[in-house]
């Protein structure tokens, strides 16, 4: 396969390269490159003609594990691999119902000897239907006493379904994958356009959140956070105070660009947070990834920032599109891996080697730049996601609602 | 690597757990009526085996509830497939009033107990959910009840199983877990950690007045577990060397907390003042109707309570031997359904019931 379409291969690895030296970086950018690419490999990929879905799906899976691994700390990647595994198992099952509906009223019409068949076929048919719209339900107590039943019933009726639907089967072979292939690409499309879209979703709701007259506080640099304020502008006037965010002083460039769009803005320190807290009315922040239990991996700094929030009773609102919802939880090391960035930020090379240790030949001045912070869901007060305002205890709901549980590992 | 395909071993499981139909949905049939109107018409013959068969039910219950691998509410559900067993009414309708006092008659008989109602009335929700409205034939629908009681003890097993799972992510090389009191799921839960060679240490509490703590510290000591006992009065002493709280469950309740063993609210309430998080291990079918809004406002479940120096008899002793504990100070809930958060309680109970 990997001989039949060499330009597939030579993007995955390209794109491979490009996130391994961190020349795509951000949850944003990493995303929409991820998105366009699986999109790539759905319409190259040749589905066998048995259990399509599933090749789609381990087509996916296999170039998702790979994308995951190249830069482990970008989270969206593998969010967004998860999305579209999701996609394609819900695009097979709303197919699967419509054939088995199909199905049904054909038989009666041009095939008079299913009739003899007795009443079975048709009262199973239904059964794996009703199973079919089930299947991508997670786990509930609703369910708990039925589940270990399924197998049984969805075998015995595929074999009997499969007796009487074998001609027209095979025809319909060929018409089914492509609807699968076509319908898996559409959703995609929406996927990527949802992508496209969420600064403009999230910003549409910055008129409920930000008042007249309020002060906000915000550190570094988000593009989420300029087009929510962008759009509150449009009808307030506020004013912003904007942390530079050592030692990456993105916080330079947002507050230039607030200045720029005539808004009152303020540059402090990181240091100064805690003493301007008590003006503050609202904090927002963009985030850099959101897990499953509601907390929040975000730029180093913010944790104290949210903090100091919580000690002024300062409300904490965290903008997220939803392509940053993780479906795991912090516990795994492999999710709080941290990305250590250039010391050169901090020190420069020259003058950390004016402390060598003469013995050694170490230097006894050393440098650590951690790029990102954890923020407990505790210290959360709102996550406006363009899917609307979410309390931190509702996200398990969402990640139930966007992504398959045997998705969550990607092996 | 193992990791990683334990991982998917458990997704792999959980995939396991699917759904059958929907039959909430569906709506009431004429058959329904007709099974609901011959109910009517047969309730006079049906009463005389009603006493029989209440009656039967608890000793049933009991010789499930002696077999020490099974939870309580497994042994209520087994007792209600026995009575689906023995049951000689010709209706759907009727077989559900059987059963509806056969599980008043198990309620009644230890009104304390939140599993065993839990377990009660989570079958006979089924009942009345799937059967009536899904199988014409009565015969059809009680063999299709007593298979799926049957299996309620493997379910229960499963669910034990997937819980281990999802909980041993949680325990990392070198940490200390602080558990209050015995839970089957908890030691299935340390055994797999244990078994995957974690290195993790343990600190028991004695969990008065049953001495639970105990057994729990003997199982660890099996497991090559180091741990250490400690009295009931010692959990914020010792708090400050602990990594997390991880204890079990009698019953979950609607607002997401739990209730437990005696104890569990002063140690989740000095674990949460000191940051450590509080993992709760329990089992789906563990999740009760319940909305208590205080300690008061569960039946007391008194036991007797020792002690060393003989009291004058005008001292009163506090012997109930739970409490519940609220949401706000459970971090994460380990259930066969997933990792939960305290607020999702409610929604699976608002599908199940609503």
């Amino acid at each position: 396969m990997a001989r039949a379409m060499p330009e597939l291969q030579l993007a995955i690895s390209d794109f491979l390269l490009k996130l391994q030296r961190r020349q795509i970086e951000g949850s944003f950018d990493s995303a929409k490159h991820t998105v366009l690419l699986l999109r790539q490999v759905i319409v190259q990929h040749r589905a066998s003609h048995s259990g399509q879905a599933s090749s789609f799906i381990d087509a996916v899976k296999t170039v998702g594990a790979r994308l995951v691994a190249a830069s482990p700390i970008e989270l969206a990647v593998g969010n967004v691999v998860r999305r579209v595994l999701h996609i394609i198992r819900e695009e097979e099952v709303s197919i699967a119902n419509n054939t088995e509906d199909e199905g049904e009223t054909t038989f009666d019409s041009d095939d008079n000897n299913n009739s003899d068949d007795d009443g079975l076929p048709v009262l199973s048919a239904a059964v794996l239907a009703a199973a079919n719209r089930n299947v991508l339900r997670a786990p509930s107590l609703h369910n708990l006493l039925e589940s270990a039943v399924i197998p049984a019933v969805a075998i015995v009726s595929s074999s009997s379904a499969g007796d009487s639907e074998e001609r027209s089967r095979s025809s319909e072979k060929n018409s089914k994958g492509w609807k699968l292939k076509h319908s898996i690409i559409e959703g995609i499309n929406e996927l990527l356009e949802d992508i496209n879209n969420n600064h403009a979703q999230i910003a549409e709701q910055a008129l409920e959140h930000i008042h007249q007259n309020e002060v906000i506080l915000t550190l570094g640099h988000s593009r989420t956070l300029l087009q929510f304020l962008r759009e509150a502008k449009k009808k307030r006037s506020f004013e912003v105070f904007v942390a530079e965010g050592a030692p990456r002083y993105l916080g330079h460039t947002l507050a230039k660009e607030l200045a720029a769009l005539n808004l009152q803005t303020t540059l402090i320190t990181d240091s100064a947070v805690f003493a301007m807290m008590s003006r503050v009315d609202m904090v927002i922040i963009g985030a850099h990834a959101v897990m499953a239990n509601g907390g929040v991996i975000a730029p180093t700094g913010l944790h104290m920032v949210a903090l100091a929030a919580r000690r002024h009773a300062v409300p904490f609102v965290v903008l997220a599109g939803m392509y940053k919802l993780c479906p795991l939880y912090p516990h795994n090391p492999y999710v709080l891996v941290n990305e250590m960035k250039s010391l050169s930020q901090i020190l420069e090379h020259e003058e950390s080697m004016e402390y060598i240790d003469a013995a050694l030949n170490v230097p006894d001045l050393l440098a650590m730049n951690p790029s990102f912070d954890y923020i407990p869901p505790e210290l959360v007060s709102l996550f406006i996601t363009d899917m609307g305002g979410h309390n931190p205890s509702y996200i398990y709901r969402l990640v139930a609602e966007y992504y398959s549980p045997e998705d969550h590992s990607l092996e | 690597m193992a990791e990683q395909a334990r991982m998917k071993a458990y997704y792999e499981h959980r995939a396991g757990h699917r759904a059958l139909p929907d039959s909430a949905s569906s709506a009431v049939t004429n058959e329904w009526l007709a099974q609901a109107e011959a109910a009517l018409a047969n309730e006079e013959p049906a009463l005389p085996s009603n006493g029989s068969s209440s009656f039967s039910v608890i000793q049933e219950f009991n010789i499930w509830r002696s077999n020490p691998e099974l939870a309580e509410s497994v042994a209520a559900i087994k007792a209600l497939t026995a009575v689906i067993r023995r049951s000689e009414a010709a209706t759907m309708m009727g077989l559900e009033k059987e059963l509806k006092i056969a599980s008043d008659a198990l309620k009644a008989w230890d009104e304390t107990s939140i599993s065993l109602s839990a377990g009660c009335d989570l079958f006979m929700r089924y009942v009345t959910r799937t059967s009536a409205l899904e199988y014409e034939d009565i015969e059809a629908g009680k063999a299709r009840l007593i298979e799926r009681g049957e299996r309620f003890g493997d379910i229960s097993l499963k669910a034990r199983k997937t819980i281990a799972m999802i909980g041993q992510d949680f325990i990392r090389d070198g940490c200390t877990i602080l558990i209050h009191g015995f839970s089957r799921v908890v030691l299935s839960i340390l055994k797999l950690a244990a078994a995957n060679k974690k290195q993790f240490s343990v600190i028991c509490t004695e969990g008065r007045p049953d001495s639970t703590g105990v057994e729990m510290a003997k199982e660890m000591v099996e497991l090559d577990v180091p741990v250490t006992l400690i009295i009931d009065s010692a959990v914020a002493y010792t708090m400050q060397s602990v990594d997390m709280l991880l204890i079990g469950a009698d019953g979950v309740v609607e607002s997401g907390g739990i209730i437990n063993m005696i104890g569990t609210y002063q140690a989740a309430m000095i674990a949460r003042s000191m940051n450590k998080p509080v993992y709760v291990a329990a089992e789906s079918y563990k999740f009760a109707r319940m909305y208590p809004l205080d300690q008061k406002d569960m039946s007391p479940s008194p036991r007797n309570v020792y002690f060393q120096k003989s009291l004058p008899s005008a001292v009163q002793v506090e012997c109930s031997a739970r409490d519940y504990t609220p949401p706000q100070y459970l971090t994460l809930l380990f259930t066969d359904l997933g990792v939960l958060t305290p607020s999702a309680v409610s929604d699976e109970l608002i599908q199940l019931y609503l």
